[in-house]
């Protein structure tokens, strides 16, 4: 099932796309979700109560949603996430929306589910810095959650780190975008979006080359690329899904993000070391950072020969993929 | 070693290139083509590229590893069948892409 809203209508009168890239562009109305964690709305409440719960961090200030903020573009708007004490995360908070379209996880791509990546923040000492053997006793002391937990999951034992996976993978798989401007154009309302815009969609599509990894509804492939932020040899988590295994392809290569809402989440890049997305694109489409003296830089990543003019209006194009915040209600109180 | 036995291992040998199948698998719109595949031990597989930007092609099968590294446009690539272990081919640019090779 295909996002359509009151727009179904317009599907037929439109000018600009065939009624196939239509298609490939309107969101499924539901994540994919494994067999054994159908969604159901206990579980997604539940979910949403735990995600938001600071009480699931080692000093209880911290929560998912420190850094996956509603009101942030599910992110926290800095380069580096702040983490536990005074130091900094690794790298940039990627926005959660529409995570559970995708087939890998983080910025590596190092699990594939949200179940397998929901407990990993909770435990890692430069964000919650909770170790799940101490936390899930902590919560089976909550009887407000035990309940819920029951309730959500009956006949799974309760409260466990799997159930608690679960829950939290259930609230994530309904954070997704919604109609945005391009939507409504590709559905037929010319008057959506302005000239430049639609130029600017024109160059993303063929001289930028843009849509040869951010493509389909979600604009990205979920594919790997070392797009050259870095030049020389590379340390840390430069390294990027080499980190996970040491395959040659995998050299510095990060998870192409989605471009969904990607006005709110700013700065960017795994590194967050951009702040506007005319200099993103500017290096996106301009070879990289460093055009010479980078392994195993992304065969996509070349100089496109953009005017200014032209990465202008592929920044007014960006923009139009915005979309008015999901209706959400943040929990103010917590089981107790 | 005796010019019989010789004789018989180079015939084993020659028989077993003889009925070994080369399958063809294109790498084109960021998909394996034909897609699936079923071989037998023995038989190799050449990996394509037509799309316009690199691809890569592994496989994490103990029995039969195989990672073309950075496959650019136009090369090509062959992998033997070294085990009777079935084993998935991904792309580990393009992770969405991969397909399953049945070994009978």
């Amino acid at each position: 099932m295909i996002v359509r809203l009151s727009l179904t209508a317009l599907l037929a009168s439109s000018a600009s796309f065939a009624s196939a890239d239509i298609e490939k562009w309107l969101r499924p109305a539901e994540a994919p979700q494994p067999l054994n964690n159908k969604l159901t709305p206990e579980r997604v409440e539940l979910g949403k109560l735990l995600f938001f719960d600071p009480r699931l961090s080692s000093g209880g200030e911290f929560s998912c949603a420190t850094c996956h903020d509603p009101k942030r573009g599910w992110t926290d708007l800095t380069p580096v996430s702040k983490a536990m004490g005074a130091g900094r995360g690794p790298r940039n908070t990627p926005t959660i929306l529409n995570a559970g379209y995708q087939n890998r996880q983080f910025w590596d791509g190092r699990v594939k589910t949200l179940e397998e990546q929901a407990l990993g923040p909770i435990e890692a000492d430069v964000e919650m810095n909770m170790p799940l053997a101490e936390l899930i006793p902590k919560l089976n002391e909550i009887h407000g959650y035990v309940k819920l937990f029951n309730a959500a999951y009956p006949g799974e034992g309760g409260l466990t780190q799997e159930t608690l996976a679960k829950a939290i993978a259930s609230f994530e798989r309904t954070v997704v975008s919604t109609i945005s401007p391009f939507d409504k154009y590709a559905m037929g309302d010319d008057n959506a979006i302005g000239v430049k815009a639609k130029k600017g969609f024109e160059l993303f599509k063929d001289k930028a080359h843009c849509m040869d990894c951010h493509d389909k509804f979600n604009f990205s492939d979920g594919s790997f690329h070392n797009i050259g932020l870095s030049d020389g040899e590379l340390r840390g988590k430069e390294l990027g899904r080499y980190l996970t295994k040491k395959r040659a392809a995998w050299y510095g290569a990060f998870k192409t993000p989605t471009l969904r809402d990607v006005t709110k989440s700013a700065p960017y890049f795994h590194d967050g070391s951009v702040k506007t997305l005319t200099e993103a694109t500017a290096i996106c489409a301009g070879g990289g950072r460093y055009l010479n003296n980078v392994q195993n830089k992304s065969t996509y990543i070349v100089d496109r020969n953009l005017s200014e003019s032209e990465i202008g209006e592929i920044v007014s194009f960006l923009k139009t993929l915005e979309g008015p915040d999901m209706k959400l209600d943040i929990p103010t109180k917590f089981p107790q | 070693m005796s010019d019989f036995f010789k004789t018989l291992l180079f015939s084993l040998a020659l028989a077993a290139s003889a009925s070994a199948a080369n399958y063809v698998v294109d790498q084109k719109g960021k998909t394996f083509l034909p897609g699936d595949l079923s071989v037998s031990v023995g038989d190799t597989i050449t990996f394509k590229n037509s799309d316009p930007f690199a691809h890569n092609a592994y496989t994490d099968n103990e029995s039969n590893e195989f990672d073309v590294g950075m496959q650019a446009t136009g090369r090509e690539t062959v992998m033997t069948v070294k085990s009777a272990e079935s084993f998935n081919i991904e792309c580990a640019i393009h992770p969405n892409m991969l397909i399953k090779v049945m070994v009978e």
